[in-house]
């Protein structure tokens, strides 16, 4: 090791790896999304802003675009009221089961992406456990998959830990005792929530909610594997042009959809971050 | 106390215990799965039976998949733990003006959607010639994602240690590589560890990298169990996934065991 | 025995100046304190000798011998730090061998030096022990122990009592000097607290603002402060200003608002300059209004401190003074009274240089 007289040598590694592997590729994907696509090659000669203009101004993208937006922000919703309840108990109790508990906000992190959404199709099926179980009880069938509804439940399920998370994080930081001179000014428990815990958990809020989000915009496997082809969100277009060798085009959705993402958390910080300045 | 807070605190706790049974249901029913008897999923199950791992465990496809998850998932352990962990020391200790650059250069794997880096990933090999032949470019794709969680933790293990440590080493005639050797290492080695184990467990869970890198002919063992289950169900990817949730349960536990993962930090 | 030599030492760290032309001898055994608040320099000035830092300009010398480029590791120096900074991975008798080891000290000589230096901070026995499960006091002997076992050239602290509670850290002020003096030890003690270093320096250096203000024992640092921030900074005074009027043998007259004081200074000046003066509240003297040679003025407020008894009295001028007097000596709030001033206990402070 040569810490002290040749510090660079540390930080080469690591520049030489993600510059050759992350950053070399993304700049050419860029370059790639102007080139004109071809069937039989990786592209055609020239450049072009064509594959802009479709992924933009096609309804079939635009949709699939809106339709992961609403998706995603459904997703973030739902594991936003989920995990506050989870989030707030867990950073607040003193129960000899917390570190149980934890274990099990934890597990699913520990579990790969695919097991997961096996598990939710196991209980999703049309011929799955809950459908055999309504079935017995003589009560009729019900499309629990290859809908939006799956795709949702277990994107929910998969970035709850996510949400619980920074929430957890962000009430643990609030001093108990503000709680305590909330009551004893004369606040009732419900209005010592609204009034002091909330606006102070915002931040914890917005990191997770940004994190959901992005992970839930970016999702593949989920709902390639629960949607099985009926439910088209931004990434399975993408990888159906990858297939198709629509290279240049794909990498333009590609990048639409990271643009997309990007503009959606700048947007979201800064009305969030409003209501943080007006808290204080 | 009166009977309405006692009703609601009820109902809030009910609430609560049922978020932690949608955390847990899905695998726990995975598991149950693997040792149904019957072909298809019967509620109620049909009874007990270990047919479907011994379909698993002589499965040459799955065999040769678990084979190749596990030997990606070691390379992947030991580059990114070594260039986590250089890259931990610089930010930490040496970068300057930079340093919040090179932070997220760090993390960019981790910031950037996964499937959009295997994307880039594919069609630069492509351009330079590498391609999908060869299972070089998989292995790669596990480092780069698997180098911010190394980091992650290696760089907490390091504002733990207070540069005086170092320096007094230093004072007391010990050289830099001997600093360390004797002090550095083993004082964040539960980092280093924390963040292997990291790296392991997202490398072997890993589908999106996999899913468009993986060779002509290969694959892992997530990506073969992704490919049965694209095609229909079959009871012996519910023994490939418990077989997967058991490696990566050893993993956790043999690292609790030698260092306690009361120092990770999530 | 060595002695230390700092030339001309500065520092900037970007574009900030930590220590801006330092200059300092310490001799051989001598135990000398870098004093002033935070950011003042001491410790940069004390890192720059143990060679944690590289300074911008200047030269340090051991016996002479420049050292300025050489690693820490080689300089020969023992060094105890803030938070003490003991391996925690080791035990003690590990952590106190680490320097012999890197000296590649025969294990014989570790063992007897070890035993001895160990009963020498009276830690005998607790060899196997680890860091965490010692109290600060004995973690800090530890410290000390580990710098002091490899003989080094040179002992440097950096604020080494400022985690200990107060009793304690009485107790260790008298046990690092004693030791000190028993090894006889060249030694840089850096510290923030007046009295840790009134109590155990051979001479102490006052530094603000990355200059060194004064350098002297402590009594001349305390009677005759070198400039304003050294009076304030230690001890409580009164500042006046006035015009130098003429000499009276070694005293300068100043003539204040309020009356001519007779003041000693240590720098020249020339008579219609203005300049100010400090003043000590305890060398001032209260005594019923009218007495001889006393400047008249109004108690102010009265405070109890158990062992003296603290005023403040509003002058002719309107200006304030802080008095303390003995317990007994009791003038009430509202009464006029004479306050004198003895001859040269009036001190002129003058203005730093680079």
């Amino acid at each position: 090791m040569t810490g002290a007289n040749r510090p660079w040598l540390l930080a080469l590694p690591v520049l030489a790896v993600v510059g050759a592997f992350l950053v070399a590729p993304y700049l050419n994907i860029v370059l790639m999304s102007f080139r004109v696509p071809s069937t039989t090659q990786a592209y055609a000669p020239g450049f072009t802003l064509d594959n802009y203009a479709k992924s933009l101004f096609d309804w079939l993208y635009i949709e699939a675009l809106l339709d992961t937006a609403r998706l995603a922000v459904i997703v973030t919703v739902s594991c936003l009221i989920l995990a506050y309840p989870v989030a707030f108990h867990l950073a607040r109790t003193t129960s000899r089961w917390r570190g149980v508990l934890y274990s099990i906000v934890l597990s699913p992190l520990l579990v790969g992406v695919v097991i997961r959404s096996f598990g939710w199709i196991i209980l999703l099926a049309n011929n799955g456990v809950v459908n055999q179980a309504l079935r017995s009880y003589d009560l009729p069938r019900m499309q629990l998959m290859y809908n939006e509804f799956g795709v949702i439940l277990a994107l929910v399920h998969i970035f709850l830990p996510f949400m619980i998370l920074p929430l957890m994080g962000a009430i643990q930081g609030i001093d108990p005792r503000l709680e305590e001179a909330a009551r004893s000014l004369g606040a009732g428990r419900g209005t010592v929530f609204r009034r002091v815990i909330l606006p102070l958990s915002l931040p914890g809020i917005q990191s997770g909610c940004i994190l959901v989000f992005i992970l839930a915009c970016g999702s593949y496997i989920t709902p390639a594997l629960l949607g099985a082809g009926r439910v088209h969100t931004t990434t399975t277009m993408v990888v159906q042009m990858l297939d198709q060798f629509l290279w240049p085009f794909g990498a333009a959705l590609a990048l639409t959809l990271a643009l997309f993402g990007l503009i959606a958390v700048w947007v979201f910080t800064r009305l969030s971050g409003r209501a943080m300045r007006g808290m204080a | 106390m009166n009977d309405r807070v006692t009703s609601g605190r009820l109902a809030l706790g009910c609430a609560i215990a049922l978020v932690y049974i949608f955390l847990l249901l899905p695998i726990v029913i995975v598991v149950a799965a693997s040792f149904n008897a019957g072909q298809g999923l019967k509620f109620p199950p049909d009874g007990f039976s270990l047919r479907w791992y011994v379909a698993f465990f002589t499965s040459e496809p799955f065999m040769d998949s678990l084979r190749l998850s596990l030997a990606v998932a070691v390379v992947a352990t030991v580059a990114s733990g070594v260039i986590g962990t250089t890259a931990a020391l610089y930010y930490v200790r040496h970068a300057g003006r930079w340093r919040e650059v090179f932070r997220i250069y760090v993390l960019a794997p981790l910031l950037l959607p996964e499937i959009l880096t295997a994307i880039a990933l594919l069609f630069f090999y492509y351009q330079i010639g590498l391609g999908t032949r060869t299972v070089v470019g998989l292995y790669i794709g596990h480092i780069v994602v698997c180098i911010p969680f190394v980091f992650l933790q290696v760089t907490a293990a390091l504002y733990n240690l207070p540069p005086s440590t170092e320096e007094a080493a230093r004072s007391l005639g010990a050289a830099p590589g001997v600093v360390f050797r004797r002090i550095t290492l083993p004082l964040i080695k539960p980092g280093v560890i924390n963040g292997a184990l990291f790296a392991f467990i997202i490398s072997f869970d890993n589908v999106s990298i996999s899913l468009l890198l993986k060779g002509i002919g290969t694959t892992t063992l997530p990506m073969q169990v992704f490919d049965y289950l694209r095609w229909g169900f079959d009871p012996t990817t519910a023994a490939a996934s418990t077989v997967s949730i058991l490696m990566t349960l050893g993993a956790v536990v043999l690292v609790d065991r030698l260092v306690g993962l009361r120092t990770v930090r999530f | 025995m060595t002695r230390l030599s700092i030339e001309r030492l500065e520092k900037r760290f970007d574009k900030v100046a930590a220590i801006r032309g330092v200059d300092l001898e310490v001799e051989e055994g001598e135990l000398v304190s870098l004093l002033g608040p935070s950011g003042c320099g001491k410790t940069t000035t004390l890192r720059c000798v143990a060679g944690f830092e590289a300074p911008t300009a200047g030269e340090i010398r051991f016996d002479g011998e420049p050292v300025t480029r050489l690693p820490p590791e080689k300089r020969d120096i023992g060094m105890v730090f803030q938070n003490y900074a003991l391996f925690p991975h080791m035990s003690v008798r590990e952590n106190l061998a680490f320097g012999l080891e890197m000296r590649k000290v025969s294990p014989n000589d570790v063992a007897t030096r070890l035993a001895d230096v160990m009963s020498m901070v009276q830690l005998s026995g607790y060899d196997e022990r680890f860091p965490r499960q010692l109290s600060g006091g004995q973690q800090q002997r530890v410290a000390l122990a580990r710098a002091l076992v490899v003989e080094p050239r040179l002992l440097l602290l950096d604020e080494p009592l400022a985690n200990l509670d107060a009793k304690l850290r009485d107790e260790m002020r008298f046990f690092i000097r004693s030791l000190q003096r028993r090894v006889g030890i060249t030694t840089l003690y850096v510290t923030h607290d007046q009295a840790e270093a009134m109590v155990m320096s051979d001479r102490i250096v006052v530094m603000f603002d990355g200059l060194i203000h004064q350098v002297g024992d402590a009594r001349t640092i305390y009677d005759h402060p070198a400039t304003r921030q050294v009076a304030s900074f230690i001890g409580s005074s009164n500042f006046f200003t006035g015009t130098v009027t003429g000499r009276d043998g070694a005293l300068i007259r100043l003539d204040t608002s309020f009356g001519t004081v007779a003041c000693g200074s240590g720098h020249e000046v020339t008579t219609g300059e203005t300049a100010t003066a400090m003043v000590r509240p305890e060398t001032l003297e209260l005594s019923p209004a009218g007495a001889e040679g006393g400047f008249s003025g109004t108690v102010g407020e009265r405070h109890f401190l158990g062992n003296l008894t603290d005023y403040r009295v509003t002058m002719a001028d309107g200006s304030v003074l802080q008095v303390q007097g003995s317990a007994n000596a009791a003038f009430a709030p509202g009464e006029v009274v004479s306050v004198s001033l003895p001859a040269g206990r009036a001190w002129l402070v003058g203005e730093a240089s680079a």
